[in-house]
């Protein structure tokens, strides 16, 4: 994987926004009427999809794929009162649009579904992979995250109070000790198969917790570790998903409680903000992570004296009620 | 089961009516204000949003109407289903649900609140498909694996399967699963820009057939583990599942019908069965030009001679979100009770296909049921039932 993987941006108008290459894999007929989160998730899978041959199926998980066609239709229904309208806009609107795009651009027959369960619907797309896998070994499957920073939906978010409100530097984000994150948006894809021969990691269990109850979250964080690594193993890094939220850090320190000492702590959310399917980019980080051995310095909340990672714990919540566990190895 | 739509507020009225052959689609919409009203035939429910609101006593703001037809369903299927509360609430009870409206059915605040016109009202969290499943998470506490799927009109057919594969694989014991759709000046209007809404009351499978009557409704099943059923009662078994795409149009299906075909042929290979096992076809006809005669082809294609069929959109209306798991529920009762349905609205054979499907009521043995969804996005499921 070629990447900058220490690669910190500032936020414009509080926003870190994705940095967008020229998706040279998409005629440009087509990226020309594609929406952000389109060009996004279509733009990251398609030379993932070159580079490793054709997969058996398509799954993403998203959570306002669509959105901002959405509005704009809402808003032509609106000025048009209901007339005779172009019906582009409520084509790109609907949730499944980006794994259709993707079905249709590579000609992909199988498999392919949409999850859009707002802040569990990539960790809902990976469990389905590895279920599909389960069922059918021998196959591949494009697995991914995206979502946008529609106008739209950042303005419902914005009224709802998701964001922070004060100017704040995301090189300051975790101190700030107020409510809201800095939005971010952004696309991770994944094939996946059986094949440890020709994979950079292994994701060795997922689980899910809709609550808000940090007893419960801290027993779901004991459990998954608990049926999952050999019995004196313990994980070697947590990846965490703090955004710089007041309201939802006790969650994470909390988690953090449960570790061994020389754990390292590391987060992710500084350098691409949060958004629904975040975790899809917490994935591609530990992945990363766990190919090359190296953590870059800045990432690091809490260092370890390890210079080998062997198991990483990725922990995310969403507006502190829908709560994940990734656990990813080495091979 | 549990079900709501134009021809009925629960699963027996719902029976009745299709073995009555009723239609519940009429040109009338009291939902909200829109230059449809009046002008296009669909199928609404037949109890207002203040109605649900208070017949379960809603108090908290922002419950949309695509959540409580949600609630409707999801609340006999639970009452029906004899599961004790606190299997309810267990780690391995999960909840899948599908919808494709979400909270854009309150077309107005939605425009409101995302052009900033306001200081935000009380749905800003409403809005996304998701809404739906947490609203119903929270109100039953359900702490299993929850999700929400969207792959257009296939959705809940999909919510079917990924319950299913949740317990294959250990991930949950019984899975509560289904969807729901809510009518929608926002839906109306984007199926009426592509022309594909009948002015008319729909007819499938007909040579004259002129689009989709928009429709609503809910429906969810509970999905068990054999084990895990203890005595109360099974209506049928999941026996296959199957998803492909057609990889053609965003909108529309390929003439070959690649997606249809190899859906219908993938759930027969899951549930091991031969094509001519298959009794009937609950197809996913929703009257426009291209579905039908596309589905068609494909049932001829796979079957040779397709086995009986027929699609009860002319009875509902086109359900999107929720047509998946309402026509499942409808494929059990064909199963339960040894008959299938007719076909409503029906006159002459497509012309190149010259397939007929059912047209009156009848008895006959049922063992498998096929059912088929096919959506936009090129997202074609079908699912097999079998009898008990």
């Amino acid at each position: 994987m070629q990447a900058n993987i220490d690669l910190i941006n500032e936020p414009v108008d509080k926003k870190l926004l994705a940095i967008e290459p020229s998706y040279q894999q998409i005629p440009p007929g087509i990226l020309r009427r594609m929406g952000k989160s389109i060009r996004m998730g279509v733009g990251a899978a398609l030379p993932l999809i070159s580079e490793t041959g054709s997969v058996d199926g398509i799954i993403m998980g998203s959570a306002n794929a669509g959105m901002d066609d959405c509005v704009k239709f809402l808003n032509q229904m609106v000025q048009y009162e209901e007339g005779q309208l172009t019906p582009g806009s409520f084509v790109q609107s609907t949730g499944n649009v980006i794994a259709g795009q993707l079905g249709l651009i590579s000609k992909n027959k199988g498999y392919n579904i949409t999850h859009i369960h707002l802040g569990l619907a990539f960790e809902n797309a990976l469990l389905d992979a590895m279920m599909q896998l389960n069922t059918n070994p021998s196959n591949s499957y494009l697995v991914g995250g995206v979502d946008e920073i529609s106008p739209f939906h950042y303005n419902i978010e914005t009224l709802g109070g998701s964001y922070k409100k004060e100017e704040i530097s995301n090189k300051h984000l975790y101190e700030a000790n107020s409510p809201g994150c800095l939005v971010g948006e952004g696309a991770a894809m994944f094939v996946v198969n059986s094949q440890a021969s020709s994979s950079i990691a292994k994701v060795t269990a997922i689980s899910t917790l809709h609550s808000t109850d940090i007893e419960l979250v801290k027993q779901q964080l004991k459990t998954i570790l608990q049926n999952n690594l050999e019995a004196g193993t313990e994980i070697d890094l947590l990846l965490s998903g703090e955004n710089g939220d007041n309201r939802t850090l006790p969650y994470y320190t909390a988690c953090e409680t449960l570790l061994v000492d020389d754990t390292a702590v590391v987060r992710y959310k500084h350098m691409v903000g949060d958004f629904a399917t975040a975790a899809a980019l917490g994935l591609w980080y530990a992945c990363h992570m766990l190919q090359k051995q190296d953590v870059p310095l800045q990432m690091f909340k809490t260092k370890s004296t390890k210079t080998v990672y062997r198991n990483m714990l990725i922990y995310n919540n969403f507006k502190g009620l829908q709560h994940s566990f990734i656990l990813v190895s080495v091979l | 089961m549990g079900v709501i739509s134009a021809i009925g507020n629960s699963v027996a009225d719902n029976h009745h009516a299709l073995k009555e052959g009723t239609c519940g689609i009429q040109r009338k919409l009291d939902l909200f204000p829109t230059k449809y009203a009046g002008v296009l035939p669909f199928g609404q429910v037949h109890i207002s949003t203040d109605s649900l609101l208070e017949k379960f006593q809603i108090n908290e703001p922002g419950v949309t109407r695509t959540s409580l037809l949600a609630l409707h369903a999801f609340t006999e299927a639970i009452t029906d289903s004899g599961i004790s509360a606190s299997d309810l609430h267990e780690l391995d009870t999960a909840l899948i649900g599908a919808n494709t409206v979400g909270g854009m059915c309150l077309t107005d605040e939605l425009y409101n609140d995302a052009n900033k016109k306001t200081d935000g009202s009380d749905y800003l969290s409403s809005y996304d498909c998701a809404s739906v499943n947490l609203f119903l998470q929270k109100h039953f506490q359900i702490n299993g694996v929850i999700n929400t799927i969207n792959t257009a009109c296939s959705s809940s057919a999909n919510a079917i399967m990924y319950g299913a594969m949740l317990i294959k694989n250990g991930y949950a014991k019984r899975a509560i699963v289904g969807g729901t759709d809510s009518l929608a000046k926002f839906t109306i209007n984007g199926f009426n820009a592509l022309h594909i809404l009948s002015s008319d009351i729909c007819t499938p499978f007909d040579e004259g057939r002129k689009g989709l009557n928009l429709g609503e409704g809910a429906a969810f099943l509970m999905l068990e583990k054999e084990e895990e059923i203890k005595g109360r009662k099974v209506y049928a078994e999941l026996t296959g599942y199957s998803n492909a795409n057609d990889a053609y149009h965003p909108s529309s299906l390929s003439d070959e019908g690649d997606g249809p075909f190899l859906s219908m042929q993938d759930a027969l290979k899951t549930a091991k069965l031969f094509a001519n096992k298959i009794d009937f076809i609950n197809a996913h006809g929703t009257g426009t030009e291209n579905n039908d005669e596309v589905e068609s082809r494909a049932m001829i294609r796979l079957f040779g001679n397709p086995p009986a069929f027929a699609s009860t959109k002319g009875n509902i209306g086109h359900t999107l979100g929720a047509s998946g798991a309402i026509e499942a529920v409808y494929s059990i009762l064909s199963l339960l009770h040894q008959e299938v349905y007719p076909n409503l609205h029906f006159k002459n054979a497509i012309s190149s296909t010259g397939l007929k499907p059912v047209q009156s009521y009848t008895k006959m043995p049922v063992n498998h049921v096929m059912s088929n969804s096919f959506g936009f996005g090129g997202n074609c499921s079908s699912l097999i039932f079998s009898k008990v």
